[in-house]
């Protein structure tokens, strides 16, 4: 008996050895300036530049909440060859491409009210859950799509014209009532932020909002291009209804949040705007330290 | 007490007074275009070479070899006044050399040019200006992308020695400003004044 438990043993000891050996892998140790690409598929195939982009600031306004950008997020990954501007991102080799970074909702859901007709458990954990100041709500960005639905245009983010990086993101929604599948938006129904630093089109009777292409200075001589605070803005995308929240009472739980954010919200009712600073270099110059 | 608000009065008209000739002096009067001291009647054509000539993003500098330019000139309105038509850009590199120009021009040309006097000194103001930069290099970072250089420049003129000098002096003195985005562009550059059609070989100055 002894004898047989041993091999078990070891096996999973060479599993974990190995395991460990594949995530060393998957990040190369970069130096200096260059370490912040680390995770950037820079050995891949048609991945020609890596972007580090952090977003501390800003905000993002759904429906009826406004969320700011207090905890920063990070998108990190590799860049194709350019194709009319646009490069299309390769996943970090850390799977974070976006990180899942949560940002507490002012106020969190407090104010809830579920309708007349609820049962009462229903109305009494709204209560518990909602009208707690010790249980807040946090939002989190997470990409809807795969990485290589990103799309970056260097060119237009500097020169503050057109879309300069398309994202499609959906909004998790997490709070012990509302369980872990609380989503606005979802991989077939994304949130798409068209972001520009120049000037946004919204729908008519929406007003049109400016954003900034940041500061651009060349480090490292030359090799690593930083651009801080652009102020990325979009506010003509639309939000579905939420979906998922509240586990098994969902049916019940959905139409409130709806309610309580104002979804869905149609195009120009929302709003996201991102102050980042971004780091872009090419594969030849990452993989040179 | 009549008496106290006339003064009153004519203590600020005086000071109004001043104030305007403090301005028109600072502002100054429209200098013109001369040759050999005699204002520039039709038009003429200055065409040259800068004597050096750098454009520097924070951390970038591009200097180019040669940096021609035409320029077609004339006093309009009592004003001196003109159009850059051509600005050919050669052997252009950068500092460190990890970018290399593969593309460099000017783009929607002609640029208006006017002159202007500010603290009695006299300026070449271009407006309209673009230049598109298409950088390469396999470790530079702004590889692959073409930039564009917009604004307008401010230069100062000097008579003694007929240049145009732009740096970032004559930029704020001039209150003009060339970037790249939102990201503020430094342009060094020194470039002689000469007529090449009708004032060869004649002393060219601004006043």
């Amino acid at each position: 008996m002894r004898i047989k438990s041993r091999p078990r043993w070891l096996m999973a000891l060479c599993c974990v050895t190995a395991l460990a050996g594949i995530q060393a892998a998957s990040a190369s140790a970069h130096t200096g300036e260059f370490a912040k690409f680390n995770f950037c598929p820079s050995t891949t195939t048609g991945v020609v530049k890596c972007i580090n982009s952090v977003t501390t600031g800003g905000e993002v306004v759904l429906g009826t909440k406004k969320v700011p950008i207090v905890n920063p997020v990070t998108i990190q990954g590799g860049l194709s060859k350019a194709t009319g501007g646009n490069r299309t991102f390769f996943a970090a080799t850390n799977g974070i491409t976006l990180s899942k970074t949560p940002q507490p909702v002012p106020g969190g859901l407090l104010g809830i009210v579920p309708p007349e007709k609820s049962p009462p458990l229903v109305k009494a954990l709204s209560a518990f859950f909602f009208e707690n100041a010790l249980t807040g709500v946090n939002s989190t960005l997470e990409l809807a799509k795969p990485a290589s639905e990103i799309v970056l245009n260097e060119v237009n983010l500097a020169l503050e014209e057109g879309v300069a990086l398309k994202l499609p993101v959906k909004v998790h929604l997490e709070n012990p009532f509302l369980g872990s599948k609380c989503f606005v938006g979802s991989e077939s129904s994304p949130l798409i932020w068209n972001l520009t630093t120049g000037t946004t089109t919204p729908p008519k009777g929406t007003e049109a909002i400016k954003g900034f292409g940041g500061e651009a200075e060349f480090i490292e001589e030359e090799t690593l291009l930083k651009i801080k605070n652009s102020k990325l803005v979009e506010n003509n995308w639309s939000a579905p209804t939420a979906s998922g929240c509240g586990g098994i009472l969902s049916f019940l739980v959905n139409p409130i949040i709806n309610s309580m954010i104002g979804l869905p919200s149609a195009a120009g009712k929302n709003k996201s705007e991102l102050i980042t600073t971004s780091y872009l270099a090419t594969t030849t110059s990452v993989n040179n330290h | 007490m009549r008496s106290k608000m006339t003064r009153v009065i004519l203590a600020g008209v005086l000071a109004l007074v001043a104030m305007g000739s403090v301005f028109s002096a600072s502002a100054g009067a429209a200098p013109q275009w001369k040759f050999n001291g005699t204002a520039l009647t039709g038009t003429e054509d200055i065409v040259g070479a800068a004597i050096s000539s750098s454009l520097t993003i924070p951390g970038m500098t591009t200097t180019c070899e040669h940096f021609l330019y035409n320029m077609k000139i004339e006093n309009a309105a009592g004003t001196g006044k003109g159009s850059i038509t051509e600005l050919p850009l050669f052997e252009c590199h950068t500092a460190s050399g990890k970018c290399t120009v593969e593309a460099i021009g000017a783009k929607k040309l002609p640029w208006p040019t006017h002159l202007t006097t500010i603290s009695s000194n006299q300026y070449l103001i271009v407006e309209g200006v673009e230049v598109g930069i298409l950088y390469g290099g396999a470790e530079c970072a702004l590889s692959e992308v073409e930039i564009l250089v917009k604004g307008t420049a401010g230069g100062l003129i000097s008579n003694e020695t007929e240049t145009a000098t732009f740096n970032s002096s004559t930029f704020t003195t001039t209150g003009t400003k060339l970037k790249v985005g939102a990201t503020a562009i430094e342009w060094n550059g020194v470039f002689p004044t000469e007529g090449f059609e009708w004032h060869r070989e004649q002393a060219l100055s601004v006043g």
